[in-house]
């Protein structure tokens, strides 16, 4: 019952994160500087969740050779072809390449 | 259905590479939930009930080490509180979108769900509601299919393979797909590098210092852009 009650209440809190200014701005003018300001929310989670995924238990970003290559080749497949399936391929084509060969 | 163009096939099409790197996540949590003790159908329920796969784990692992309930609860939702940026970052598009899909909308904001409609928030608002649906939905159903396989295979697959590395190369591909001006290349180096810096902190801390650094250096760099 405890566990239930644990589970409840960390949907019904994830449900309020998600929710919050979806639906409090619903009907609110937004100013424009915030309008603007709100375009850099998207990329700057993503550049912060980028790392963050990379970093490893002791609290270190765990970022070699591998890594880094991958990260780089996936970008530029990323800006040349626009396409998820390919970003995917290669990146992980050159990750475990490079980890192979060092 | 059949215009290859229309905004449910593109999300049906675009949702499941985006998914392949959670396979593992998935795995990973169900067993979780075996080793932590708990009735597995109870665990695996939080799919449905929490649908966010880090703060799942991060409560399933600290009930079963013993962790009190409002520490457990407390740590899932600081984990959660990302969410609170995608919100904002969506609510000017939810301004055009009917009542329902308010309320619905925000329960299938998951990271991958954020990162893939970012791309089309100056969409036709009915594309935009279609695609959003699409990836929603068809994560969802997803999440909970492996979740319950992963109660079962969870414990026999290799992690060696590092499979979990594709999750920050299509978050990569998603995030120089989303950048249609340099400042927000800008913003993104600077909460990359104010997240990193802050590696060490608790609580994966340094991802809500990074965002927070990241919005007014794009602020600043627009100015320039003038």
């Amino acid at each position: 019952m405890t566990t239930f009650l644990a589970i409840f209440a960390t949907g019904i809190g994830t449900y309020f994160s998600r929710s919050l200014f979806i639906l409090s701005l619903a009907n609110r003018r937004i100013p424009d500087p915030i309008r603007r300001a709100l375009d850099h929310v998207g990329p700057s989670v993503l550049g912060a969740l980028i790392v963050t995924m990379l970093i490893g238990p002791d609290g270190r970003v765990m970022m070699g050779y591998a890594e880094a290559s991958a990260l780089a080749a996936a970008g530029l497949v990323a800006l040349r072809t626009r396409n998820h399936i390919f970003t995917l391929m290669v990146g992980m084509s050159v990750f475990w390449l490079v980890r192979a060969l060092l | 259905m059949n215009n290859p163009r229309s905004p449910a096939v593109a999300a049906v099409r675009d949702a499941i590479p985006i998914f392949i790197p959670a396979i593992p996540f998935a795995l990973v949590l169900g067993l979780a939930i075996v080793e932590s003790g708990i009735d597995p159908l109870l665990g695996w329920s939080s799919s449905l009930i929490v649908y966010a796969g880090a703060s799942q784990l991060t409560l399933v692992t600290l009930l079963g080490e013993g962790a009190a309930v409002a520490a457990a609860v407390t740590a899932a939702l600081i984990v959660n509180a990302r969410h609170l940026m995608y919100s904002a970052a969506m609510a000017p598009t939810f301004q055009q979108q009917p009542a329902w899909f308010r309320w619905l909308g925000p329960y299938l904001l998951i990271d991958q769900v954020f990162a893939l409609c970012m791309l089309r928030i100056n969409d036709d608002p009915r594309d935009f509601r279609i695609y959003y649906l699409g990836v929603g939905t068809t994560f969802w159903l997803l999440w909970l299919i492996t979740t319950a396989f992963g109660l079962f295979i969870g414990p026999v697959v290799p992690l060696e393979w590092g499979l979990g590395f594709a999750i920050p190369i299509l978050f990569l591909g998603v995030l120089v797909m989303g950048v249609d001006r340099w400042p927000k290349a800008g913003a993104a180096l600077v909460a990359a590098g104010t997240a990193y810096v802050a590696a060490d902190m608790p609580s994966k801390s340094g991802l809500l210092l990074g965002a927070l650094a990241g919005v007014p250096a794009g602020v600043i760099l627009d100015k320039f852009r003038q």
